[in-house]
């Protein structure tokens, strides 16, 4: 079978899914006036990038603030929601296969002590559908992209809502 | 009481011989006690049959109280189909006769039949008239026995699926089964007194004499799996035990032979080794895909950050934009097979025209260069939940079958429609094309991994990961085609039922 340029589909989930018991959230225009976003007056959007894969979280945040974002890399869960007490992100971008605290284990608590955040997870591994389903199973579903994305189409996908 | 005492008649019974030079101050009592005290059912009746006497070991035997069968005809005792039997004996007591271990079936008051042995002797009066019976009933359970357990095995040797042959050590067929009749198509009259050799096939004919060693050192040879042949010539495989017969002395005297039939067995297991393969490739690819795509993410982003800082124009920045390019095509690759993207969300309501339009819309420039014109006659007027990227997907793959199919121009068709009828309800979309067709021989496995037409071009997944899909969502995908030249072209059906699979655990790539 050739595969061809499927972009559009292939690369990006589809739908933006929040728990039944959740609102959604707001799109990131109006996250962009975060509540609690104490730490600047920096209109860009924050986001935090998690990746155990230093190269890829650092990448990643030097390619976002290079596009306008305010990125932050942090390598793992914990890091992550260190660095999000202080930074309050917009957005955060974390992997899901990663030791002491997978992506959606940090999502999840993400998205109990900062509502406000909009979250993506992106992954390399077909292996991971058990973590997601137990985030599900806890009434917790988040937006998955697939590794490897090519950074433009992150880009496009922060900037969308 | 049983019989008459000894005075008034002879009693041929030994059990009812009683010696004179007993004191005894009741002959009568005596004889009664006697009576009751044996472990052998006494009984007497008349000669129209009237019980007239029953002992303690007849009631215990047959499970009549005397009360209850004293008066009754003896027939009462004998199984209908054997009560003819009651006419001869009578006639040969009548004429004075003893029957002496005549064995028969006799009931007892549960109806259960049994076999027993009786001797009956007539009773006198005191003119030499018979005038009454004694029987004494003997049970003989265990020769019986073992002569219903022999008629026991045969039924269980005939009908058992396997086929039992019994052999002597010169490999002379000595007794076939119903099953080896059914299994190799021989009948017993045309394999008894006939060698074993006949079922083997000419190149293995040397087991037999391996086996007949074996055998005739005492062994036994277990599930030995082999093939043989049928008396239509057919081959095929089978297991076979064979253990030695020995005889009393301990003598090895011949064989007996279980073959089962293991064709089918073989054809699961080959089917089983089938799909492990593909699950272990499975297993390996969700393996590799953390070591693939993460460095693959890396090195698109360090790439990217490299033609950021290269200057626009330069040669730099063309060769890292080929570079990207050449990325992509891998990523591409790496994200539908090893990184197999499933998409775990709630699936969404759509109409499935729109998914199709969308692929169109992708590929449209495509098929304008290919001069590839679309006949598209969408009917499907009820929306339908399904996972939005994964039928997205699937419609992906298929049109760009169809397209690559179509390199010199052609029509490519899609149709949907609402399928009302049973079995099920739900839409069926038709993709098909005037491309150059897949060759007969190749259609069975276009649905498997990594099997493709296309050569180095194509990645043999496409139709792969659309079957999953649509397997996943409860459907179905079909595919008909033809390579014939003036008439070539493919159609890919797919069946998406209205109805949702009941939820399973996430199905892992099969």
């Amino acid at each position: 079978m050739s595969i061809s340029d499927l972009e559009p589909f292939l690369v990006a989930g589809s739908s933006h899914l929040y728990a039944a018991d959740e609102p959604a959230l707001p799109p990131a225009e109006s996250s962009l006036q975060a509540p609690d976003s104490q730490s600047t007056n920096d209109s860009r959007a924050k986001v935090l990038i998690v990746d155990d894969q230093r190269l890829i979280a650092d990448t990643l945040a030097e390619i976002l603030s290079n596009a306008g974002f305010d990125a932050v890399a942090a390598y793992d869960g914990f890091d992550a929601l260190d660095k999000a007490s202080r930074f309050q992100p917009h957005w955060v971008l974390t992997d899901v296969l990663m030791p002491r605290m997978n992506g959606v284990e940090l999502a999840i608590a993400m998205r109990k002590n900062y509502p406000g955040s909009s979250i993506l997870l992106f992954s390399g591994q077909a292996g991971i559908s058990e973590i997601l389903q137990e985030g599900s199973s806890q009434g917790y579903q988040f937006e998955l992209i697939a590794k490897p994305i090519h950074p433009s189409k992150i880009i496009e996908r922060l900037k969308q809502n | 009481m049983a019989t008459n005492p000894g005075k008034s008649g002879t009693s041929a019974s030994p059990v009812l011989e009683i010696s004179e030079t007993l004191a005894s101050p009741d002959p009568r009592h005596h004889l009664a006690a006697l009576v009751d005290c044996s472990d052998e059912p006494i009984i007497s009746k008349r000669l129209d049959g009237t019980i007239i006497s029953w002992n303690a070991a007849a009631t215990r035997v047959f499970g009549y109280l005397p009360n209850e069968i004293i008066g009754r005809s003896i027939l009462t005792l004998i199984p209908p189909e054997l009560q003819h039997e009651e006419a001869e004996i009578l006639r040969k007591l009548r004429a004075g006769e003893r029957i002496e271990h005549y064995e028969t079936v006799r009931m007892r008051k549960n109806g259960e039949c049994f076999p027993i042995s009786v001797t009956i002797s007539p009773i006198r009066d005191a003119a030499g008239n018979v005038v009454a019976a004694s029987k004494i009933a003997h049970e003989i359970p265990e020769r019986r026995k073992t002569e219903e357990s022999i008629s026991r095995l045969a039924a269980i040797v005939d009908s058992a699926d396997d086929a039992i042959i019994g052999k002597n050590l010169n490999g002379i067929v000595t007794s076939w089964n119903k099953a080896a009749h059914r299994i190799f198509g021989y009948s017993p009259d045309e394999m008894i007194g006939q060698s074993i050799l006949r079922l083997i096939p000419e190149g293995l004919q040397y087991e037999e004499e391996e086996i007949l060693q074996k055998l005739r050192a005492g062994e036994r040879i277990e599930h030995y799996e082999t093939t043989r042949k049928k008396k239509n010539g057919e081959l095929f495989q089978v297991s076979v035990s064979i253990s030695p017969i020995i005889d009393g002395s301990g003598r090895v005297i011949g064989a007996s032979k279980i073959a089962r039939d293991i064709s089918d067995r073989k054809r699961v297991e080959q089917l089983l080794i089938q799909s492990e393969k593909l699950a272990a490739t499975g297993r390996m690819a969700a393996a590799i895909a953390h070591e693939i795509n993460n460095p693959l993410e890396s090195l698109i982003n360090v790439i990217f950050l490299a033609r950021q800082h290269s200057a626009p124009d330069s040669r730099v920045t063309q060769l890292l934009l080929t570079a990207e390019q050449e990325l992509e095509r891998v990523s591409h690759i790496a994200r539908q097979t090893l990184g197999y993207y499933k998409d775990t969300g709630a699936p969404s309501t759509v109409h499935i025209h729109e998914l199709i339009q969308n692929v169109l819309t992708v590929y449209n420039s495509k098929m304008m260069s290919s001069d590839i014109a679309v006949d598209s006659r969408f009917n499907d007027l009820q929306k339908i939940s399904v996972s939005k990227g994964e039928m997205l997907q699937v419609f992906s793959n298929v049109v760009a079958n169809s397209i690559d199919s179509m390199k010199q121009g052609g029509v490519l068709t899609i149709t949907t429609r609402n399928v009302l009828s049973s079995p099920q309800e739900g839409i069926e979309i038709v993709v098909g094309d005037t491309g150059v067709g897949i060759d007969q021989q190749n259609l069975p496995r276009v649905f498997e991994p990594f099997f493709t037409t296309k050569g180095i071009l194509g990645t043999g997944i496409g139709l792969w990961v659309a079957k999953q899909l649509v397997s996943r969502r409860g459907g179905q995908i079909s595919i008909a085609s033809s390579a014939t030249t003036g008439s070539s072209g493919t159609t890919v059906t797919i069946f998406i039922p209205f109805a949702q699979p009941p939820s399973s655990p996430e199905g892992e790539l099969q």
